[in-house]
């Protein structure tokens, strides 16, 4: 059926949704019974609870009418039954793009509450990948994008300020430990381990790349860091932009491949972790020759090894633990971080809910890059500032840089009085260092 | 019965049917022209995990209401769907068994148990009518599909409540209304949101299959408090 008066941008918007559909997608925006049972799963919707458009079934129909009206049976003929309504105009795409990057963090909670199965932040993903593809995005999206594929990684950090700040770290190791050993390998062959990091750590928080490298160093580690593919981080997750993902994606493991490396380790991101680990081989089509690992297995391992002794009286503060919604919901790993965090401190109290069942951050899904949603991100916060106040820790624990973030601003706009932390930072500090540290023949 | 009576609960009914078949063997023709995409991602961390156990807990969702937090928290909204789906699905099959084998539902204590059935799934299809009309949020997702089918329904399981004592001798007005409704819904069905329950089995199994083979699924159920922050 023909349809007039349709933008340039738009008439692309929609061939691309005709190739992108794969049969998930397409099960997911043909079996939603509106039954709304996904509602209340939304931290969007408990915030807000007199504004019913940020249901998701709701979100998701904005994405669905599109399908039902050009690719869908009833929709294409009688499209008035079944709201389904074309996408005509350059501002349909900016409304859909307020909602799909506005409106939704990607955290699933809403899919893992539908008794269908729908995966709506899939879809959601899907539309924002859609919209980036004909220009349509946040001014965030944009930026980031952009240093991603030309500097290669997603804050633009140069290669030689990367490079000068793994070297002063290095001169402070070196000094803490009077061991040139404990210096960071840089481009290392053969060695057991790749480490990846999250370019905020170069930018904003080096002290955790300083306390993996005393780990490291501790446990005798053949270990080094890749002078470039070092972002484990991937835009292309939160802007849906495939291509970008995989670009990035296999930056990572050519590197990984080109030093020999045994293992790729990672820092701690939920989404670095996700898009590194599980999706970028789906990116990218191909499979990954060497095993990838979260650091934090890496540090429990190497304390159930006795490579590494912790003192957990040395992090007497009362913590709690968020979960990230991408290590949690979309590669179930929550339990190794809790594995990790009780060895660590004296007093660990939970949230509720955890785990799978977790609260997002609200920063995820790429929503700290977009300036231009921010209040309503902090508003939508309010459920997870009650369940951080209601454990009454001082310290919230987590495993992704992006949460860090994320979990920052809702402590400073609720005004909770906590701190935030990582496990590496937690593991450093409990470190029990002997006096004279005992080098392993592989590093020397 | 009059020839009207065995054409509508016989014939009709068969064309009816085979009508709907025919649309659901093409939907799921077209569902699969879509291809599937795979997860090439290595093994979970977690050892214990597999597509396959992801598969089965994905499918078994719908009779697991501890499974996920929204059936926890709407545990009568769940109650209400059972009792709802199972009424359905009694009379899908009371359709069959009336023309078929009607010596089934000619013990009175049958009838009265489908009728006590029917007429509360036609309650619940009268409340969920009314929260349809009601709740802001499902008011805003709900289209006239949506509105007509969940009205079809509870029309429909209102007239089985007359219909299952299947006596055409003391008057063939409700059986008549029954088969006609019944033929009509076979025919709108494939159509409709109805028709869910044909996605039901595709949805889960490729959900259940990423989330099983990356470890979310089975989802390890830990007992927490409400109100307070619980020792980790």
């Amino acid at each position: 059926m023909a349809v007039r008066e349709r933008s340039r941008k738009a008439q692309k918007f929609v061939e691309k949704m005709r190739k992108k559909l794969n049969r998930q997608m397409v099960g997911s925006l043909t079996a939603c019974v509106h039954c709304g049972m996904c509602t209340e799963s939304c931290h969007y919707v408990l915030s807000n609870p007199d504004d019913p458009t940020y249901a998701p079934a709701h979100k998701a129909d904005q994405i669905r009418k599109i399908f039902k009206r050009n690719i869908d049976w009833t929709g294409r003929v009688f499209p008035w039954w079944v709201h389904a309504q074309d996408i005509r105009t350059d501002q349909d795409l900016e409304t859909l793009k307020d909602i799909v990057f506005g409106k939704c963090t990607n955290c699933r909670r809403c899919s893992l509450n539908c008794p269908m199965g729908v995966d709506f932040a899939t879809l959601n993903r899907m539309a924002r990948g859609l919209l980036v593809s004909v220009g349509v995005m946040p001014e965030g999206v944009a930026v980031v994008s952009k240093d991603q594929w030309e500097v290669g990684n997603q804050m633009g950090v140069l290669p030689q300020d990367y490079l000068e700040t793994l070297e002063w770290l290095s001169d402070e190791l070196e000094t803490e430990f009077k061991d040139p050993a404990a210096r960071i390998p840089i481009d290392k062959m053969d060695a057991e381990i790749v480490y990846a990091i999250n370019p905020r750590e170069v930018k904003y928080d080096p002290r955790t790349i300083t306390d993996a490298a005393r780990i490291f160093y501790i446990a005798g580690e053949n270990w080094t860091m890749p002078s470039d593919g070092w972002d484990m981080t991937n835009f292309g997750l939160f802007s849906g932009d495939d291509e970008l993902g995989a670009a990035v994606a296999q930056r990572v493991y050519d590197k990984a491949i080109e030093l020999r490396g045994k293992k790729l380790v990672l820092s701690e991101c939920g989404h670095g972790y996700r898009s590194t680990r599980c999706e970028g081989p789906n990116w990218s089509g191909n499979s990954v020759p060497f095993v990838i690992e979260s650091s934090v297995l890496t540090m429990l391992r190497y304390i159930e090894e006795g490579r590494i002794q912790v003192d957990k009286t040395r992090n007497k503060e009362v913590v709690t633990f968020h979960d990230s919604c991408n290590n949690a919901r979309s590669c179930g790993f929550y339990e190794e971080p809790r594995e990790l965090l009780n060895l660590l401190v004296t007093d660990f109290r939970e949230m509720y809910p955890n785990r799978v069942e977790n609260f997002c951050c609200t920063g995820g899904g790429g929503a700290m890059s977009m300036s231009e949603y921010t209040p309503q991100r902090l508003k939508s916060a309010k459920i997870k500032a009650d369940q951080l106040k209601a454990t009454g820790a001082k310290t919230v624990v987590t495993s992704c840089h992006n949460c860090v973030d994320g979990l920052t601003d809702v402590i400073r706009h609720y005004k909770l009085g906590m701190k935030v932390t990582q496990l590496v930072n937690l593991t450093a500090n409990a470190l029990v260092i002997s006096e004279k540290v005992v080098l392993k023949d592989s590093i020397k | 019965m009059s020839e009207t009576l065995r054409f509508v609960s016989d014939d009709l009914q068969l064309m009816a049917l085979g009508f709907m078949a025919v649309v659901y063997i093409l939907r799921i023709r077209w569902l699969l022209t879509f291809k599937a995409s795979r997860d090439r991602q290595a093994k979970s961390e977690n050892l214990s995990a597999s597509s396959f156990k992801g598969i089965v807990y994905s499918w078994a969702n719908v009779a697991m209401p501890w499974s996920m937090e929204s059936t926890r928290r709407m545990s009568f909204f769940y109650a209400q769907f059972v009792v709802f789906h199972a009424a359905v699905a009694a009379n899908i099959g009371m359709s069959f068994v009336i023309p078929y084998a009607p010596g089934l539902i000619k013990p009175i204590v049958v009838v009265r148990l489908l009728q006590t059935l029917f007429a509360t799934a036609c309650a619940i299809g009268c409340y969920r009518m009314y929260r349809r009309l009601t709740n802001p949020a499902i008011r805003l997702i709900s289209t006239p599909d949506d509105l007509f089918s969940l009205a079809l329904l509870t029309l429909w399981l209102f007239a089985s409540v007359f219909a299952v004592q299947n006596r055409p001798d003391l008057g063939e007005g409700p059986l008549m209304v029954y088969f006609i409704m019944t033929a009509f819904f076979l025919v709108y069905v494939p159509f409709s949101k109805i028709s869910h329950y044909l996605y039901y089995p595709f949805t889960r199994f490729y959900f259940g299959r990423t989330m099983g083979h990356r470890g979310v699924y089975p989802i390890k159920r830990v007992s927490q408090p409400k109100n307070a922050a619980a020792k980790g």
